[in-house]
C-alpha cells in the first residue's frame, strides 16, 4: 500500500468545525510505519473526530487526510473502523455473527450476501477476540466488553491495513482489555497501522508504540515515551487539571466545614 | 390437485360463501399491500424513523385532490399518481427543513404531517363545495374504502407492492447495515443518504397505495403497527421482516372483510383496529420480549437472564 516514501497516513493542516465551531485546529500528523499508535487527550479534545474526518465522516474544512498518499475513496477496503460503542442500538434484532459479516459487506458490494467465504472469515475474527461460542447469541445480551469485542471482530473481517479505533476501551472490564489490546498488537506484528482514540494514561504508556497528544490542536506525536511528558501532559490537559483542582479544592472545604 | 384447479375450487366454494369474484380479487389485492406495508415499515421501524411514512401519509391528500383538479380524472391510478408525488414532495420538505432550519427530526415531521394535511383538506372541501362534476368520493381516500375499488386496480396495488418487496429484498443487507450503523456503513464506502432516499420513497409508495384500504389518516398505523407486533416475537431480522408481513396481510385482509359486512364502512378504522388487536396481543404473550415472559421471568429468574 506504501506507495514510494508515502506516509502510510498522513493528516496535512486538517481543521474540522461542527457548524461554527471548530473543534479541531490544523492537525498535522504522519505515521510512517506499521505500529500500535495511541490518539489521546481530554475529553471534547475532537480524539473521535479526528478519527471521524480520515474516514469522511465528517466535513474538513481545511487541508487533507492521505493514506499512502492517495485519497481516502481509493483505498476504503485498506481502512478498518471501530465505532464507539454506544453509537448503536444494541437491542437490534442480529446476532453476533451477523454483525461481524458486516465487515466483509464492502468487499462484497451489491446484491451479493455473504456466502461460506465469508462466514468462515468472520468465525475465525470471532475466534481471534476469544467469542467464539457466541456467535449466535444476540447481541444485546452481551457485556459492555463482549459488544465492543464483538465491534472489533466486525473490523477484522474486513481484513484491512489500517485500523481506526473510537474509544475501543471505554466502559470495558480488565479482562477484555487486556484481550482487545492483545488483538491489537498482533495486528500491529502482522504489519498493520493500527489507531486507537484512548482516554487510560496509564495503559497508554503500556501499550502504545506511538502517541499523539490532542487538545483541539495536536500538542506532541511520536514514540510514547518521549510525549508522555509532564510538560506535554500539562499542557493537554491545562483545562481538566484547572477543573480537578476546582474540585479538590470544593471537597477540602466541605470536609472543613463538616 | 394443480394449482389452477386448486384456485379454481377454492373460488368456486367462496362463491358460495357469497363472495364474488371482484370481492377475491380486491382481497388479494389489499393482502398484498398490507403484505408490503410491513415488510417495508419494519425497515423505517429499525431505522428509527417510524413517522416518516405518517409524514408521506398526510401528505397524499394534497396530490389526490390536485390530480383531480388537474384531470377531472377520478379513476385510481390517475389519483394515486398524484398521491405519490404529493408524498414524496412531503418527504423533499421534511428533509429540506431538517437540513436547512435545524429543525429536529420529530417537529419537522409534524410541521410536515400538519401543512399537507390541513392543505389537501382545504382542497378536497373546495371540490365538494363547488358540487363539481365527479368530485364525490374522493373523501374516501381519507378512512379508506374498498368498496368502489375494480379487479383491475386491486391487480395494480399487488403488483405495485410485490415489486417493493422485491426492491427492499435486493438491498436488504444494505439497507439493514444503514439501519444498525449508519457511521460503519457510510465509513465503509455505502451511500448512506442515497439508501435512505430510497427507504423513503419505498415507504411513500406503500403508504399511497395503501391509501384505499387504511386512508391517509390511518394507513401510517399499517406500516407501523405490524413490524411493532413482529419485532415482539424474535431477534432475527428475517423472521421479524416474515412476521410483519404476515401481520400486515391479516389485518389488512381483516379489517376489509369485517367492513364489507356493512356496505358503506369506511375500511381504515377496521384495518386498524385488527393490526392494532394482533399488536396487543404481540407484546403481551410474545416469548421472550412480551410482558408475560418479562414479569415471569422476574418472579423466577432472579439475577440469571440479563436480557
Amino acid at each position: 500500500m506504501n506507495a514510494g516514501q508515502q506516509p502510510l497516513v498522513e493528516f496535512h493542516d486538517v481543521t474540522v468545525a461542527y457548524g461554527r465551531r471548530p473543534v479541531l485546529w490544523n492537525i498535522d500528523l504522519a505515521i510512517a510505519e506499521p505500529c500500535l499508535f495511541g490518539v489521546i487527550g481530554p475529553n471534547g479534545a475532537g480524539k473521535s473526530t479526528l478519527l471521524k474526518a480520515a474516514l469522511g465522516l465528517v466535513p474538513v474544512v481545511g487541508g487533507f487526510v492521505r493514506f499512502g498518499g492517495l485519497p481516502l475513496r481509493q483505498v476504503r477496503g485498506r481502512v478498518g473502523y471501530v465505532p464507539q460503542r454506544e453509537s448503536v442500538d444494541w437491542d437490534f434484532p442480529v446476532n453476533v455473527m451477523d454483525v461481524v459479516l458486516m465487515g466483509t459487506y464492502g468487499r462484497l458490494g451489491w446484491l451479493r450476501w455473504p456466502g461460506r467465504r465469508e462466514r468462515a472469515v468472520a468465525a475465525e475474527c470471532l475466534e481471534r477476540v476469544g467469542l467464539a461460542d457466541l456467535a449466535h447469541r444476540q447481541i444485546g445480551r452481551l457485556s459492555g466488553g463482549q459488544q465492543q469485542r464483538v465491534f472489533l471482530a466486525r473490523a477484522l473481517a474486513q481484513e484491512a491495513d489500517i485500523y481506526l479505533l473510537d474509544e475501543p476501551m471505554a466502559g470495558v472490564d480488565v479482562r477484555s482489555q487486556e484481550q482487545i489490546f492483545g488483538v491489537l498488537a498482533a495486528l500491529r506484528d502482522a504489519g498493520r497501522l493500527v489507531i486507537v482514540v484512548h482516554h487510560d494514561l496509564r495503559t497508554a504508556a503500556e501499550w502504545f508504540d506511538q502517541v499523539a497528544l490532542i487538545d483541539r490542536r495536536l500538542v506532541a506525536a511520536g514514540p510514547t515515551a518521549a510525549v508522555l511528558t509532564t510538560d506535554n501532559l500539562q499542557k493537554t490537559y491545562a483545562g481538566e487539571i484547572e477543573l480537578l483542582e476546582q474540585l479538590g479544592q470544593a471537597v477540602a472545604d466541605r470536609g472543613r466545614t463538616e | 390437485m394443480t394449482l389452477a384447479t386448486f384456485g379454481q375450487s377454492a373460488l368456486i366454494a367462496m362463491a358460495g360463501l357469497g363472495l364474488t369474484h371482484n370481492t377475491l380479487v380486491v382481497l388479494g389485492g389489499v393482502a398484498a399491500v398490507g403484505c408490503g406495508a410491513g415488510v417495508v415499515g419494519s425497515l423505517t421501524l429499525l431505522r428509527k424513523r417510524p413517522l416518516v411514512g405518517d409524514a408521506a401519509a398526510h401528505a397524499t391528500l394534497v396530490g389526490v385532490a390536485g390530480a383531480f383538479l388537474a384531470t377531472g380524472r377520478r379513476d385510481l391510478p390517475t389519483l394515486l399518481a398524484g398521491a405519490a408525488v404529493s408524498a414524496v414532495a412531503g418527504l423533499l420538505v421534511l428533509v429540506l427543513l431538517r437540513r436547512f432550519t435545524r429543525t429536529r427530526e420529530d417537529a419537522a415531521t409534524a410541521i410536515v404531517i400538519g401543512v399537507s394535511f390541513g392543505l389537501g383538506l382545504a382542497l378536497l372541501g373546495g371540490i365538494t363545495a363547488r358540487g363539481m362534476p365527479g368530485g364525490g368520493g374522493l373523501e374516501r381516500f381519507l378512512l379508506g374504502q374498498t368498496a368502489a375499488l375494480t379487479a383491475r386496480d386491486a391487480a395494480l396495488l399487488a403488483a405495485i407492492s410485490l415489486l417493493a418487496i422485491v426492491v427492499v429484498m435486493a438491498v436488504l443487507k444494505e439497507l439493514l447495515l444503514v439501519a444498525f450503523d449508519p457511521a460503519f456503513a457510510a465509513a465503509t464506502g455505502w451511500p448512506v443518504g442515497l439508501l435512505d432516499a430510497g427507504l423513503m420513497v419505498l415507504i411513500a409508495v406503500m403508504v399511497v397505495i395503501g391509501l384505499p384500504a387504511a386512508g391517509a389518516v390511518l394507513v401510517t398505523a399499517l406500516v407501523v403497527i405490524p413490524p411493532v407486533a413482529a419485532r415482539q416475537w424474535t431477534e432475527r431480522v428475517g423472521v421479524m421482516l416474515v412476521l410483519a408481513g404476515l401481520f400486515g396481510l391479516v389485518a389488512a385482509v381483516g379489517g376489509v372483510a369485517v367492513s364489507s359486512l356493512r356496505s358503506g364502512l369506511a375500511t381504515g378504522p377496521l384495518v386498524v383496529l385488527v393490526a392494532a388487536a394482533i399488536c396487543l396481543a404481540s407484546v403481551v404473550i410474545a416469548p421472550r420480549r412480551g410482558l408475560l415472559a418479562r414479569r415471569l421471568r422476574s418472579r423466577f429468574d432472579v439475577g440469571g437472564d440479563r436480557s
